[in-house]
């Protein structure tokens, strides 16, 4: 197949670049790109343009397949993906959600700014690591039978709140309540259930971090005085998913759904875009099983806030107050949602692949205090250098199926990275400009240093420039807790 | 039998050869061993973890990729890695297997999946079996 050439590209309004439908002959739909020409230069380098041309021949996709300007080469989607397929006749694919269902960012808003803690910052980042576990083949302290796992896969966060992690306001402040009505834990298979009984309340290694960060500046003082955010101010980002479960959830499924796809007439250039009917009986057991899979996860990210407030507490006593919650967010997933198609509102299947769902002011999910500001988005850059905080608008619903971009994007294989990056150099250097570090292993440092992503300023600025997110705040890390 | 792990943007790649179509699938069941913890079925001869299981697959290239899957699942639940594979019987499209393996304790990568993006086993100019393999870590 022809890779995809930045001349194969025109274009569009609002930083829009777009493959059209004639570009091979299976597309059912164009495939539009969101990205300044500088980044578009790397997407094109690597193959994630062609894999975004598969995703726009799934059966009933709607309008455009997309990505984001933080894209990258995945497997079968490219990270960064969206694709809205038709409501309930078109596909749902596991692919378009990737195996870490529900991955997605916390933060965490404390009343302390960064002159109260810089002399300690060593220390809360030690009692961070001891608090919460990561790495690699590490469980949790929270060991739970089968009939707890289905608990959690039926409650989500609300699972966590009821035994003490965290409080009921919390859930306002989570993506559908941080609770999928759709979940059915019977859908779930027993190794899953197995993988999860003894990940509540870990990170695991790869890109999934806790990170202390400060408010460096503000962009929107109105927004970021909606969401609690001030100037100096100490928060804390989390980063990660519904661990093993989740990945057992979508091999289960994408192995299922290869053996039925003959049964619907679906051919695909890419097995890894495995998908059904989402009104089939296979569509619907993976759906409920991802949702399931989904309240997993946002039950981990609750039960790891809970950590990071008994570490916080370790370290400044009562004069700590208590972490808020300004906002937890899903970046791999899929929802049935509703826009404007050819003049008529439908519900569609959104599938986000390395994507943040992005409402804008008004949206009847946003919790009350958020109404006019719009739905916070969470972007996290990498160690080193900045994250960032936006808000929603209304322009995502007809540009971008109400999504945004997930993080900088990685730009170096992890072998590269390994190969540029001198690990216990590159942490002494962090630590010197005042960012500490602790982690399971110099090689998942090496791994995730800022030379293995994009620049996340480029990723933010295209976005805004579309006028799909309006900056809020820029964050810098001063301490990073990795697997 | 020859086993390379190659980059990619975001995962890990590996790239398998061997003269037989068990040795492919026994490589790629060490070569995944051996991202999971470097080194750790070099000269092992102990192997007491047993695990038998039974697959059925629309073609070659599905069956190794749920056998990889299937044995990864399994490094998970029974905190073990697997390094030996005994084929009961082995076709294009079904197995039978045994798999021999003994407890890692910590791991050096966490897999979240093996997938089946751009793998596809052929035949080299040797006439050995080939494929690349993408693990999402």
């Amino acid at each position: 197949m022809k890779k995809v050439q930045k001349s194969h590209l025109t274009p569009l309004p609002h930083s829009f670049w777009e493959i059209p439908v004639t570009f091979r002959e299976d597309m059912r739909v164009p495939a539009r790109v969101l990205s300044s020409e500088p980044l578009l230069d790397a997407i094109v380098g690597d193959r994630s343009l062609n894999q975004l041309v598969n995703v726009a021949t799934l059966p009933g996709i709607q309008k455009a397949a997309l990505v984001m300007p933080d894209a990258h080469e995945g497997y079968g989607f490219p990270i960064g993906g969206v694709a809205a397929t038709e409501y309930p006749g078109g596909v749902i694919s596991p692919g378009g959600i990737g195996y870490d269902i529900n991955c997605g960012v916390r933060l965490m808003v404390s009343t302390l700014a960064l002159k109260d803690i810089r002399e300690h910052l060593e220390a809360l980042s030690k009692e961070l690591y001891a608090q919460i576990p990561s790495g690699m083949g590490k469980g949790g302290n929270i060991r739970l039978s089968v009939e707890e796992v289905d608990a959690v896969l039926r409650e989500g966060a609300e699972w966590a709140v009821a035994r003490g992690y965290g409080t009921r306001e919390d859930l306002d402040y989570i993506e559908s309540h941080g609770k999928l009505a759709d979940a059915d834990p019977a859908k779930v298979s027993e190794n899953a259930k197995k993988r999860g009984s003894d990940q509540l309340g870990t990170i695991g290694s790869g890109n999934h971090f806790v990170e202390v960060d400060y408010v460096e500046r503000l962009f929107d003082r109105e927004i970021a005085r909606a969401f609690g955010l001030s100037e100096q101010q100490v928060v804390i980002l989390i980063h990660t998913g519904s661990r093993r479960l989740g990945h057992q959830v979508a091999t289960d499924n994408i192995r299922r759904m290869m053996t039925a796809m003959p049964t619907y007439g679906i051919k695909l250039p890419d097995r890894e875009l495995a998908c059904v009917p989402f009104d089939s009986v296979e569509g619907q057991d993976y759906y409920k099983a991802m949702c399931a899979a989904a309240n997993y996860a946002w039950c981990n990210r609750q039960i790891i806030a809970w950590e990071a407030q008994k570490a916080w507490e370790n370290c400044f006593g009562d004069a700590g107050g208590k972490l808020q919650l300004l906002y937890d967010v899903a970046h791999n997933m899929a929802k049935i949602e509703t826009y404007v198609l050819e003049g008529e509102a439908r519900k569609v299947i959104v599938h986000r692949k390395g994507a943040t769902r992005a409402f804008g002011p008004g949206h009847p999910e946003l919790p009350d205090r958020y109404q006019a500001a719009g739905q916070p988005i969470l972007i996290p850059g990498s160690m080193g250098t900045h994250s960032y905080v936006l808000a929603g608008t209304e322009n995502s619903y007809d540009r971008t199926f109400g999504s945004c971009c997930h993080g900088a994007g990685r730009r170096l294989s992890r072998t590269a990275a390994k190969k540029q990056v001198n690990a216990p150099v590159l942490k002494e250097k962090l630590r010197e400009e005042g960012v500490f570090i602790e982690a399971g292993s110099y090689k998942g440092i090496a791994e995730e240093a800022p030379v293995a992503y994009k620049d996340v300023e480029m990723v933010v600025d295209v976005v805004a420039a579309s006028g799909i997110a309006k900056k809020v705040a820029r964050l810098r890390p001063v301490a990073v807790i990795k697997g | 039998m020859k086993i390379e792990y190659l980059p990619h943007t975001a995962d890990v790649v590996m790239r398998v050869e061997a003269p037989s179509q068990a040795a492919l699938f026994e490589g790629a069941l060490r070569g995944m061993a051996g991202l999971l913890k470097e080194g750790f079925c070099e000269g092992t001869d102990a192997l007491p973890r047993e695990c038998h299981f039974a697959l059925t697959a629309p073609d070659t290239t599905c069956l190794l990729i749920d056998f990889l899957s299937e044995v990864l699942t399994r490094t998970y639940t029974e905190k073990a890695v697997f390094c030996k594979a005994v084929f009961n019987s082995l076709s294009e499209d079904r197995m039978d297997v045994h798999v021999y393996g003994q407890e890692a304790g910590g791991l050096d990568e966490e897999i979240k999946a093996v997938t089946y993006h751009g793998a596809h086993i052929s035949r080299n100019k040797g006439n050995h079996w080939v494929t690349s393999i993408i693990f999402d870590i």
